[in-house]
């Protein structure tokens, strides 16, 4: 099938619709791996503890990661993929001399949720993310990351067990322990709720 | 039974976090650089070497942000590349490593600072490539950068190896120097590292960019 100039030249400022590109043998298309995992690739790494624009930076990284192994992916064990070259991307950005300054990065950014929803709640949320960011930075890397799919992506044991490659016994074990050590911090640090008194 | 104030409150921490978007077109551009970083996996769908002009010069404007910003905590500059870093995410920014040879870990000769261009031959029926761009430059610094940013030095010295074969870039070429010091340094190279560091000092005294290319001099 001949494919258009923008396509071919990968005008930046054409939106391309899903789909459109080439899918690897396995079936897998960049355009769909992107468009289903994009999110949960992003909020992962930014649980994990990068900066807005890291997180961003680190995304587009798992994706290019993605692209050169398209043929390799399993479309059954997509997410598992992006998520392992996930922990691998952030281990090397934060590895990386790139600490920012979270508040700075928010000032900076163009966030639309947070644009919409007037200056205080706008504070709150930015206090609220940054008290959690402090926390889950407290916690073991394992805790952290199982805390991150429970609680952020709302995943079911199982499934965490299954992006983390241990028996479901440990998965639920280690997320158990998390939850504790998160609920000691908090308790720790409630003197920062962004929320006010409305506890 | 009223709900415990730690649990609400952790409830919301993790609101919070799930109702945070990415940057505006931050999805687009991963999708750019994806796709641009999988046509170079399959060369048969690739066109030739003006499609990566092509693709250097449209994302290139933006990329000048990028270079100033890797060089501006080190209070280094070198007039062009000290853009406005607002610009450096208005655009797709391509994070993949030009489909170039392999990188070359050894240490390249280095050239003096911008020299004037050569007269190129020309012939009757000699067709003139393209001038390479300022924009080009950039562009291929600021995926050196991005992937140096991002610990993968392997594509950092890809990209400058890019820089020097294929663009023979000049008007940037302290930077790039700059950039592949670093990249050597941090792909635990310290020895190439010092002595690229070492010919860049000797070659360049009065260049800015001296004092962070002594840094990685070892004595």
């Amino acid at each position: 099938m001949a494919r258009s100039r923008d396509e071919v030249i990968g005008n930046p400022t054409k939106v391309v619709p899903a789909g459109t590109s080439e899918p690897a043998a396995s079936g897998l298309s960049i355009n769909s791996l992107v468009a289903q995992h994009y999110g949960f690739v992003w909020r992962i790494l930014r649980g994990l503890g990068l900066s807005r624009t890291d997180a961003e930076d680190a995304t587009q990284q798992v994706f290019m990661i993605a692209a050169r192994k398209l043929d390799e992916i399993d479309p059954n064990r997509a997410r598992s993929f992006v998520y392992g070259a996930a922990l691998r991307v952030a281990n090397n950005a934060r590895r990386g001399l790139r600490r920012r300054r979270e508040v700075l990065d928010y000032e900076t950014s163009d966030e639309p949720e947070l644009e919409s929803r007037g200056p205080e709640k706008m504070a709150e949320l930015v206090q609220a993310r940054l008290l959690l960011s402090q926390i889950l930075d407290k916690l073991p890397e394992n805790q952290r990351r199982v805390i991150v799919l429970a609680e952020i992506e709302q995943l079911e044991v199982p499934e965490i067990a299954a992006l983390e490659g241990v028996p479901v016994g440990t998965a639920a074990s280690r997320l158990r322990i998390a939850r504790e050590k998160f609920r000691a911090l908090l308790a720790g640090m409630r003197d920062q709720n962004p929320f006010g008194d409305d506890q | 039974m009223k709900p415990d104030p730690l649990d609400r409150l952790s409830a919301r921490l993790f609101d919070a976090a799930r109702s945070e978007a990415p940057p505006r077109g931050a999805e687009q551009r991963a999708l750019e650089a994806a796709r641009l970083e999988s046509s170079q996996r399959r060369p048969a769908n690739a066109a030739p070497s003006a499609r990566r002009k092509w693709l250097a010069a449209g994302f290139g404007v933006a990329l000048a942000a990028g270079t100033a910003l890797w060089l501006r905590p080190k209070e280094a500059s070198v007039g062009i590349s000290a853009e406005p870093s607002s610009i450096a995410r208005a655009r797709p920014e391509p994070r993949s490593a030009p489909p170039v040879e392999a990188p070359s870990a050894a240490v390249p000769a280095l050239q003096p600072m911008p020299t004037p261009p050569k007269p190129r031959a020309s012939g009757p029926a000699a067709i003139q490539p393209a001038p390479v761009t300022l924009t080009e430059e950039l562009s291929a610094l600021k995926v050196a950068s991005s992937a140096l940013s991002a610990g993968d030095t392997r594509a950092a010295l890809a990209a400058l190896d890019h820089y020097d074969r294929v663009l023979k870039g000049k008007k940037m070429r302290a930077e790039a120097t700059l950039l592949r010091i670093e990249a050597l340094s941090r792909a635990g190279q310290a020895e190439a590292a010092s002595a690229l560091a070492q010919r860049f000092v000797e070659q360049n005294p009065g260049n800015p960019l001296v004092d962070r290319a002594r840094s990685f001099v070892h004595e």
